[in-house]
């Protein structure tokens, strides 16, 4: 096997993107978790549907509900109007898939969630046909020269901005009296009620989080493939997996694990096959739970399983 | 009891529970409970074990819901109410078992309790900046000064579960006293200690009253009851049996049997 140090210096780029995204998309997994102790199987269409609405407004033309329609807005706009109907998006979701259904048990929930994810899938199919679209991207060229490495300007987008997010999130949670309630919801919600905490409003904020991240995900992601409606299942599959391998429930660990799990797939498409990425996840998931089933950062594993 | 006496309690009452019933099935725990706590006292809730005491303390804030009767706090109705307006309302509480967030520092337990006296919201707090940042401050200052109070603050930067039991029992009062609560409910805050925390522990309740803070406690101890409290009320069964001062409990004819009696029947 020939080694490459350009190569592998540009394979690392494009596999700590991919990684960024899982991470992002993992986060959202591991948040909501931790909040109301039910995993979101919606949280692939909190990347998928956003993406939609993005597109409906960047294209010059584009098909919904049979219509053509011509609503180009200038893209920063539009990215901060979906962040803003998204905001939206996460508070009904929290309504109307959790909130009816918390005293119930964590079963009812994870049905729920399996429910709006179904529906949202179909009513993406609905309103803007199976076709996969194109997302438009900030940047006018695919590729920029640094050095003699060949970059995509869309991966130092995604890795800078999760790094960025990855910031926040820390001083969220360390340095805001918000982040300290969210922990100590996540820990103990009966204790964080009794000691004042607004629960409810708590995990109402952490919908609207985790919907915003999979949305940032979303538009960050959606030019490098295309628009579809599964595009948001393969994207929180391996997320999944990658909250897992580092540990269910832990922070950390969700970013490790989604990095970890990006760079890996994308140095086994290159070096071993590209007909092999998607089970790569699997198969380092495979792995580390044979080794260490609590995962990478995980600790107690009894009370999460 | 007279009946002036009664007069003056309800005058002056913080707390004035009446006619409070919690049933679990077919159990009643509490059953018609009348209490009344005075604003600026220890008031001590004693009985033997079961007679409902840490249920009647988990009903007023809210942990459980009552089946009957009221729970009127400085005028206003507390039952009803979701545990974190009971908390924002000033009443504040420990657990029997202690129920600190151990994966949280030890100055941010108490910085959670802070929070219900904070203002800046959730949009404001995601904002970075100013309002945000001065909150903090002043939070973790306040958090700080409640550990020097309780004597912890060489431990603030460590992890709650670190801690040993006595320490987690006063940072869990840290914590309660960081809402600024007007009633503070101490569910057995001598439990586990040793002799020497325990006298810690009555150096520190008589300063929390001197605050201001009223306090309403369960305690097994009785050398501990008989030296803090300022009045007592006897449950046995879920019922009223008594109400006083340490003195007239002490030679109540009811709490003797209460105590001894079923003990030497059983016998």
């Amino acid at each position: 096997m020939h080694f490459d140090p350009v190569a592998n210096m540009q394979l690392l780029v494009s596999g700590l993107a991919f990684g960024s995204i899982y991470a992002l998309v993992a986060l959202g997994f591991v948040l909501i978790y931790n909040a109301v102790g039910v995993v979101n199987f919606a949280q692939g269409e909190f990347v998928m549907f956003p993406s939609y609405i993005a597109v409906t407004f960047l294209l010059p033309a584009i098909t919904v509900f049979g219509t053509v329609v011509h609503w180009q807005l200038p893209i920063v706009g539009v990215y901060l109007l979906v962040l803003v109907l998204m905001v939206g998006f996460g508070l009904l979701f929290n309504r109307i898939a959790y909130h009816p259904l918390r005293d119930r048990g964590w079963m009812p929930v994870v049905i729920s969630t399996i429910g709006v994810s179904i529906f949202l899938r179909n009513a993406a199919q609905m309103i803007w046909g199976s076709q996969p679209i194109v997302m438009p991207s900030l940047f006018a060229v695919d590729t920029i020269s640094v050095g003699p490495l060949h970059i995509r300007p869309q991966d130092l987008l995604i890795i800078g901005v999760t790094a960025v997010l990855i910031a926040f999130q820390f001083f969220l949670f360390e340095r805001t009296t918000l982040g300290k309630q969210m922990r100590a919801t996540a820990q103990d919600r009966a204790t964080a009620r009794l000691v004042g905490v607004r629960v409810g409003r708590i995990v109402a904020i952490t919908f609207v989080y985790s919907a915003l991240l999979g949305t940032i995900s979303g538009l960050l992601v959606a030019p490098l493939f295309t628009v579809t409606k599964e595009m948001g299942a393969l994207i929180a599959l391996k997320a999944f997996a990658a909250s897992i391998v580092g540990g269910f429930g832990s922070i950390p660990g969700a970013i490790v694990g989604g990095l970890a799990i990006g760079v890996i797939e994308t140095f086994g498409g290159f070096y071993i096959s590209s007909a092999y990425v998607d089970a790569i996840a699997f198969i380092i998931l495979i792995s580390v739970l044979l080794v260490r089933p609590q995962g990478l950062f995980g600790e107690r594993v009894a009370e999460k399983a | 009891m007279s009946s002036a006496d009664d007069v003056a309690a309800a005058a002056s009452g913080l707390l004035e529970v009446r006619g409070l019933v919690k049933r679990f099935g077919g159990v009643t725990a509490v059953n018609a409970l009348n209490m009344t706590v005075r604003a600026g006292d220890v008031h001590a809730l004693i009985g033997p074990n079961g007679s409902g005491k840490t249920t009647t303390l988990n009903v007023i804030s809210a942990l459980y819901r009552a089946d009957g009767g009221s729970i009127r706090f400085d005028g206003g109705e507390l039952a009803g109410l979701p545990a974190h307006a009971i908390a924002r309302l000033g009443v504040a509480r420990t657990f029997q078992n202690i129920r600190l967030f151990g994966d949280l520092s030890v100055v941010e337990n108490v910085m959670i309790g802070r929070h219900v006296r904070t203002r800046v919201g959730f949009v404001g707090a995601l904002l970075p900046g100013g309002a945000t940042a001065r909150e903090e401050r002043e939070t973790r200052e306040k958090a700080h000064e409640l550990l020097r109070f309780v004597g912890l603050e060489h431990v603030a930067g460590a992890s709650a579960r670190s801690l040993p039991y006595g320490d987690q029992r006063r940072v869990e009062i840290a914590r309660a006293l960081a809402s600024e609560p007007r009633l503070l409910l101490l569910d057995e805050p001598a439990a586990g200690m040793n002799p020497a925390e325990t006298d810690t522990l009555v150096v520190l309740l008589r300063s929390i009253r001197e605050r201001g803070t009223t306090l309403l406690l369960i305690e097994h101890d009785m050398n501990l009851v008989m030296s803090v409290s300022d009045r007592i009320t006897v449950l046995n069964f879920g019922q009223h049996i008594a109400e006083g001062q340490p003195a007239e409990i002490a030679r109540n004819p009811d709490v003797i049997t209460a105590y001894l009696g079923g003990t030497l029947d059983a016998a």
